[in-house]
């Protein structure tokens, strides 16, 4: 049987209010209804479990998330900026210019690359953060002389070669080498597993 | 109203702006990362927002700056990013994921599929995906800080589903 283009168009909503979990009894039937007699609207779009499913994997995602910045180091790191964003920033200076003759207030920034002032640093800096929670992930300088020191550990891959876990088996004593030998780790590539049978 | 007292007008916008980057800068970077997928990238974003925030609370301190207004800031300030990015570098459009954005303990299957949905992305779609599902906004919340309408919100999460829904299929298989 076939349906309308106009109600395959309507899909897109329907689906995204299921997506959202905002969908109302009526809206969820009529969307069962279409995909029950449109084979094209079930494949692309899915079932509503399966929605749901690829919906929660969202939220899984963003329950895992354990980064917790600290702005006011951030301001206070030195930084080069790079011609790129020189360039990126003489344009948009000429963009906010422009904006600020035409636009009614309040509306956001049209997203700067702004230079800061000595006393907006101060403010900034001095604004009472989160404070001593040490930044992830940035690189950090270990030097360890001449001495060797040796770190075991464990990597575990998933399917797609992507790497899940790392476990340190031997430390070499100093903490930053264990840490930094596992970030490295875990930033490797490795084979897909071949597929069995 | 003339000014009262001699309050510094600058210590009333610290202050405001203090409380803002206390509640909101978890929130707007862990956005702003999975919008832009750089963490160091999104952590200047972050700062940029504040700082406009603070600007125009120098400017004016009872002036309302909501929650809305740092999600409409940082939403801009990432389409920005990814816009000059792209003109930089001449990205393909599928990204890799940069593995030192995330921590060890983020880096499931999931949030990986995810953030290689996002990459692929129009920003439209990305903020509209983001704003709702990772945010915690209704579509019409999320159509407010977007400027359109909560059916286009609707549309647009479901493009971005369907993307996230192929990056799914293909590493399974």
């Amino acid at each position: 049987m076939m349906t309308g283009r106009s109600d395959c168009a309507k899909l897109e909503t329907l689906a995204g209010a299921i997506a959202l979990g905002e969908a109302s009894d009526s809206e969820r039937d009529a969307y069962r209804k279409h995909v029950a007699r449109c084979p094209r609207c079930l494949s692309d779009f899915g079932g509503e479990r399966e929605i749901e499913r690829i919906m929660n994997s969202v939220a899984l995602s963003r329950d895992q998330e354990r980064w917790e910045p600290d702005l006011r180091a951030n301001i206070l790191r030195p930084r080069t900026p790079s011609v790129g964003w020189l360039w990126a920033g003489a344009v948009t200076a000429t963009v906010l210019a422009i904006v600020a003759a035409t636009t009614t207030p309040p509306s956001p920034p049209l997203a700067t690359t702004p230079a800061i002032s000595a006393r907006e640093v101060r403010a900034l800096a001095g604004l009472g953060t989160q404070g001593v929670v040490p930044r992830e992930g940035r690189a950090e300088s270990l030097s360890v002389g001449e001495a060797t020191y040796s770190t075991a550990f464990d990597i575990s891959v998933d399917q797609r070669g992507i790497p899940l876990h790392c476990t340190i088996t031997r430390s070499s004593g100093l903490r930053a080498l264990d840490q930094s030998a596992c970030q490295a780790a875990m930033r490797g590539r490795y084979p897909r597993r071949p597929q069995q049978r | 109203m003339e000014a009262c007292g001699q309050v510094d007008p600058n210590a009333i916008a610290q202050a405001r702006c203090e409380s803002l980057v206390l509640e909101y800068q978890t929130k707007l970077a862990r956005y702003l990362r999975r919008m832009v997928g750089e963490a160091e990238a999104a952590l200047d974003l972050t700062q940029e927002v504040f700082l406009s925030a603070y600007r125009m609370l120098s400017a004016d301190p009872s002036r309302e700056l909501n929650a809305g207004w740092l999600y409409r800031a940082a939403t801009n300030a990432g389409i920005s990013f990814l816009r000059r990015k792209k003109i930089l570098r001449i990205l393909p459009l599928d990204r890799e994921i940069d593995a030192s954005t995330w921590r060890v303990d983020e880096r499931s299957a999931a949030s990986l599929d995810l953030q290689a949905a996002l990459g692929r992305l129009p920003s439209e779609q990305s903020s509209a995906l983001l704003l709702t599902s990772y945010a915690g906004y209704s579509s019409a919340e999320a159509a407010a800080i977007l400027g359109t309408t909560a059916d286009a919100v609707r549309q647009r999460v479901c493009r971005a589903m369907r993307v996230l829904r192929s990056v799914m299929k293909e590493n399974v298989e």
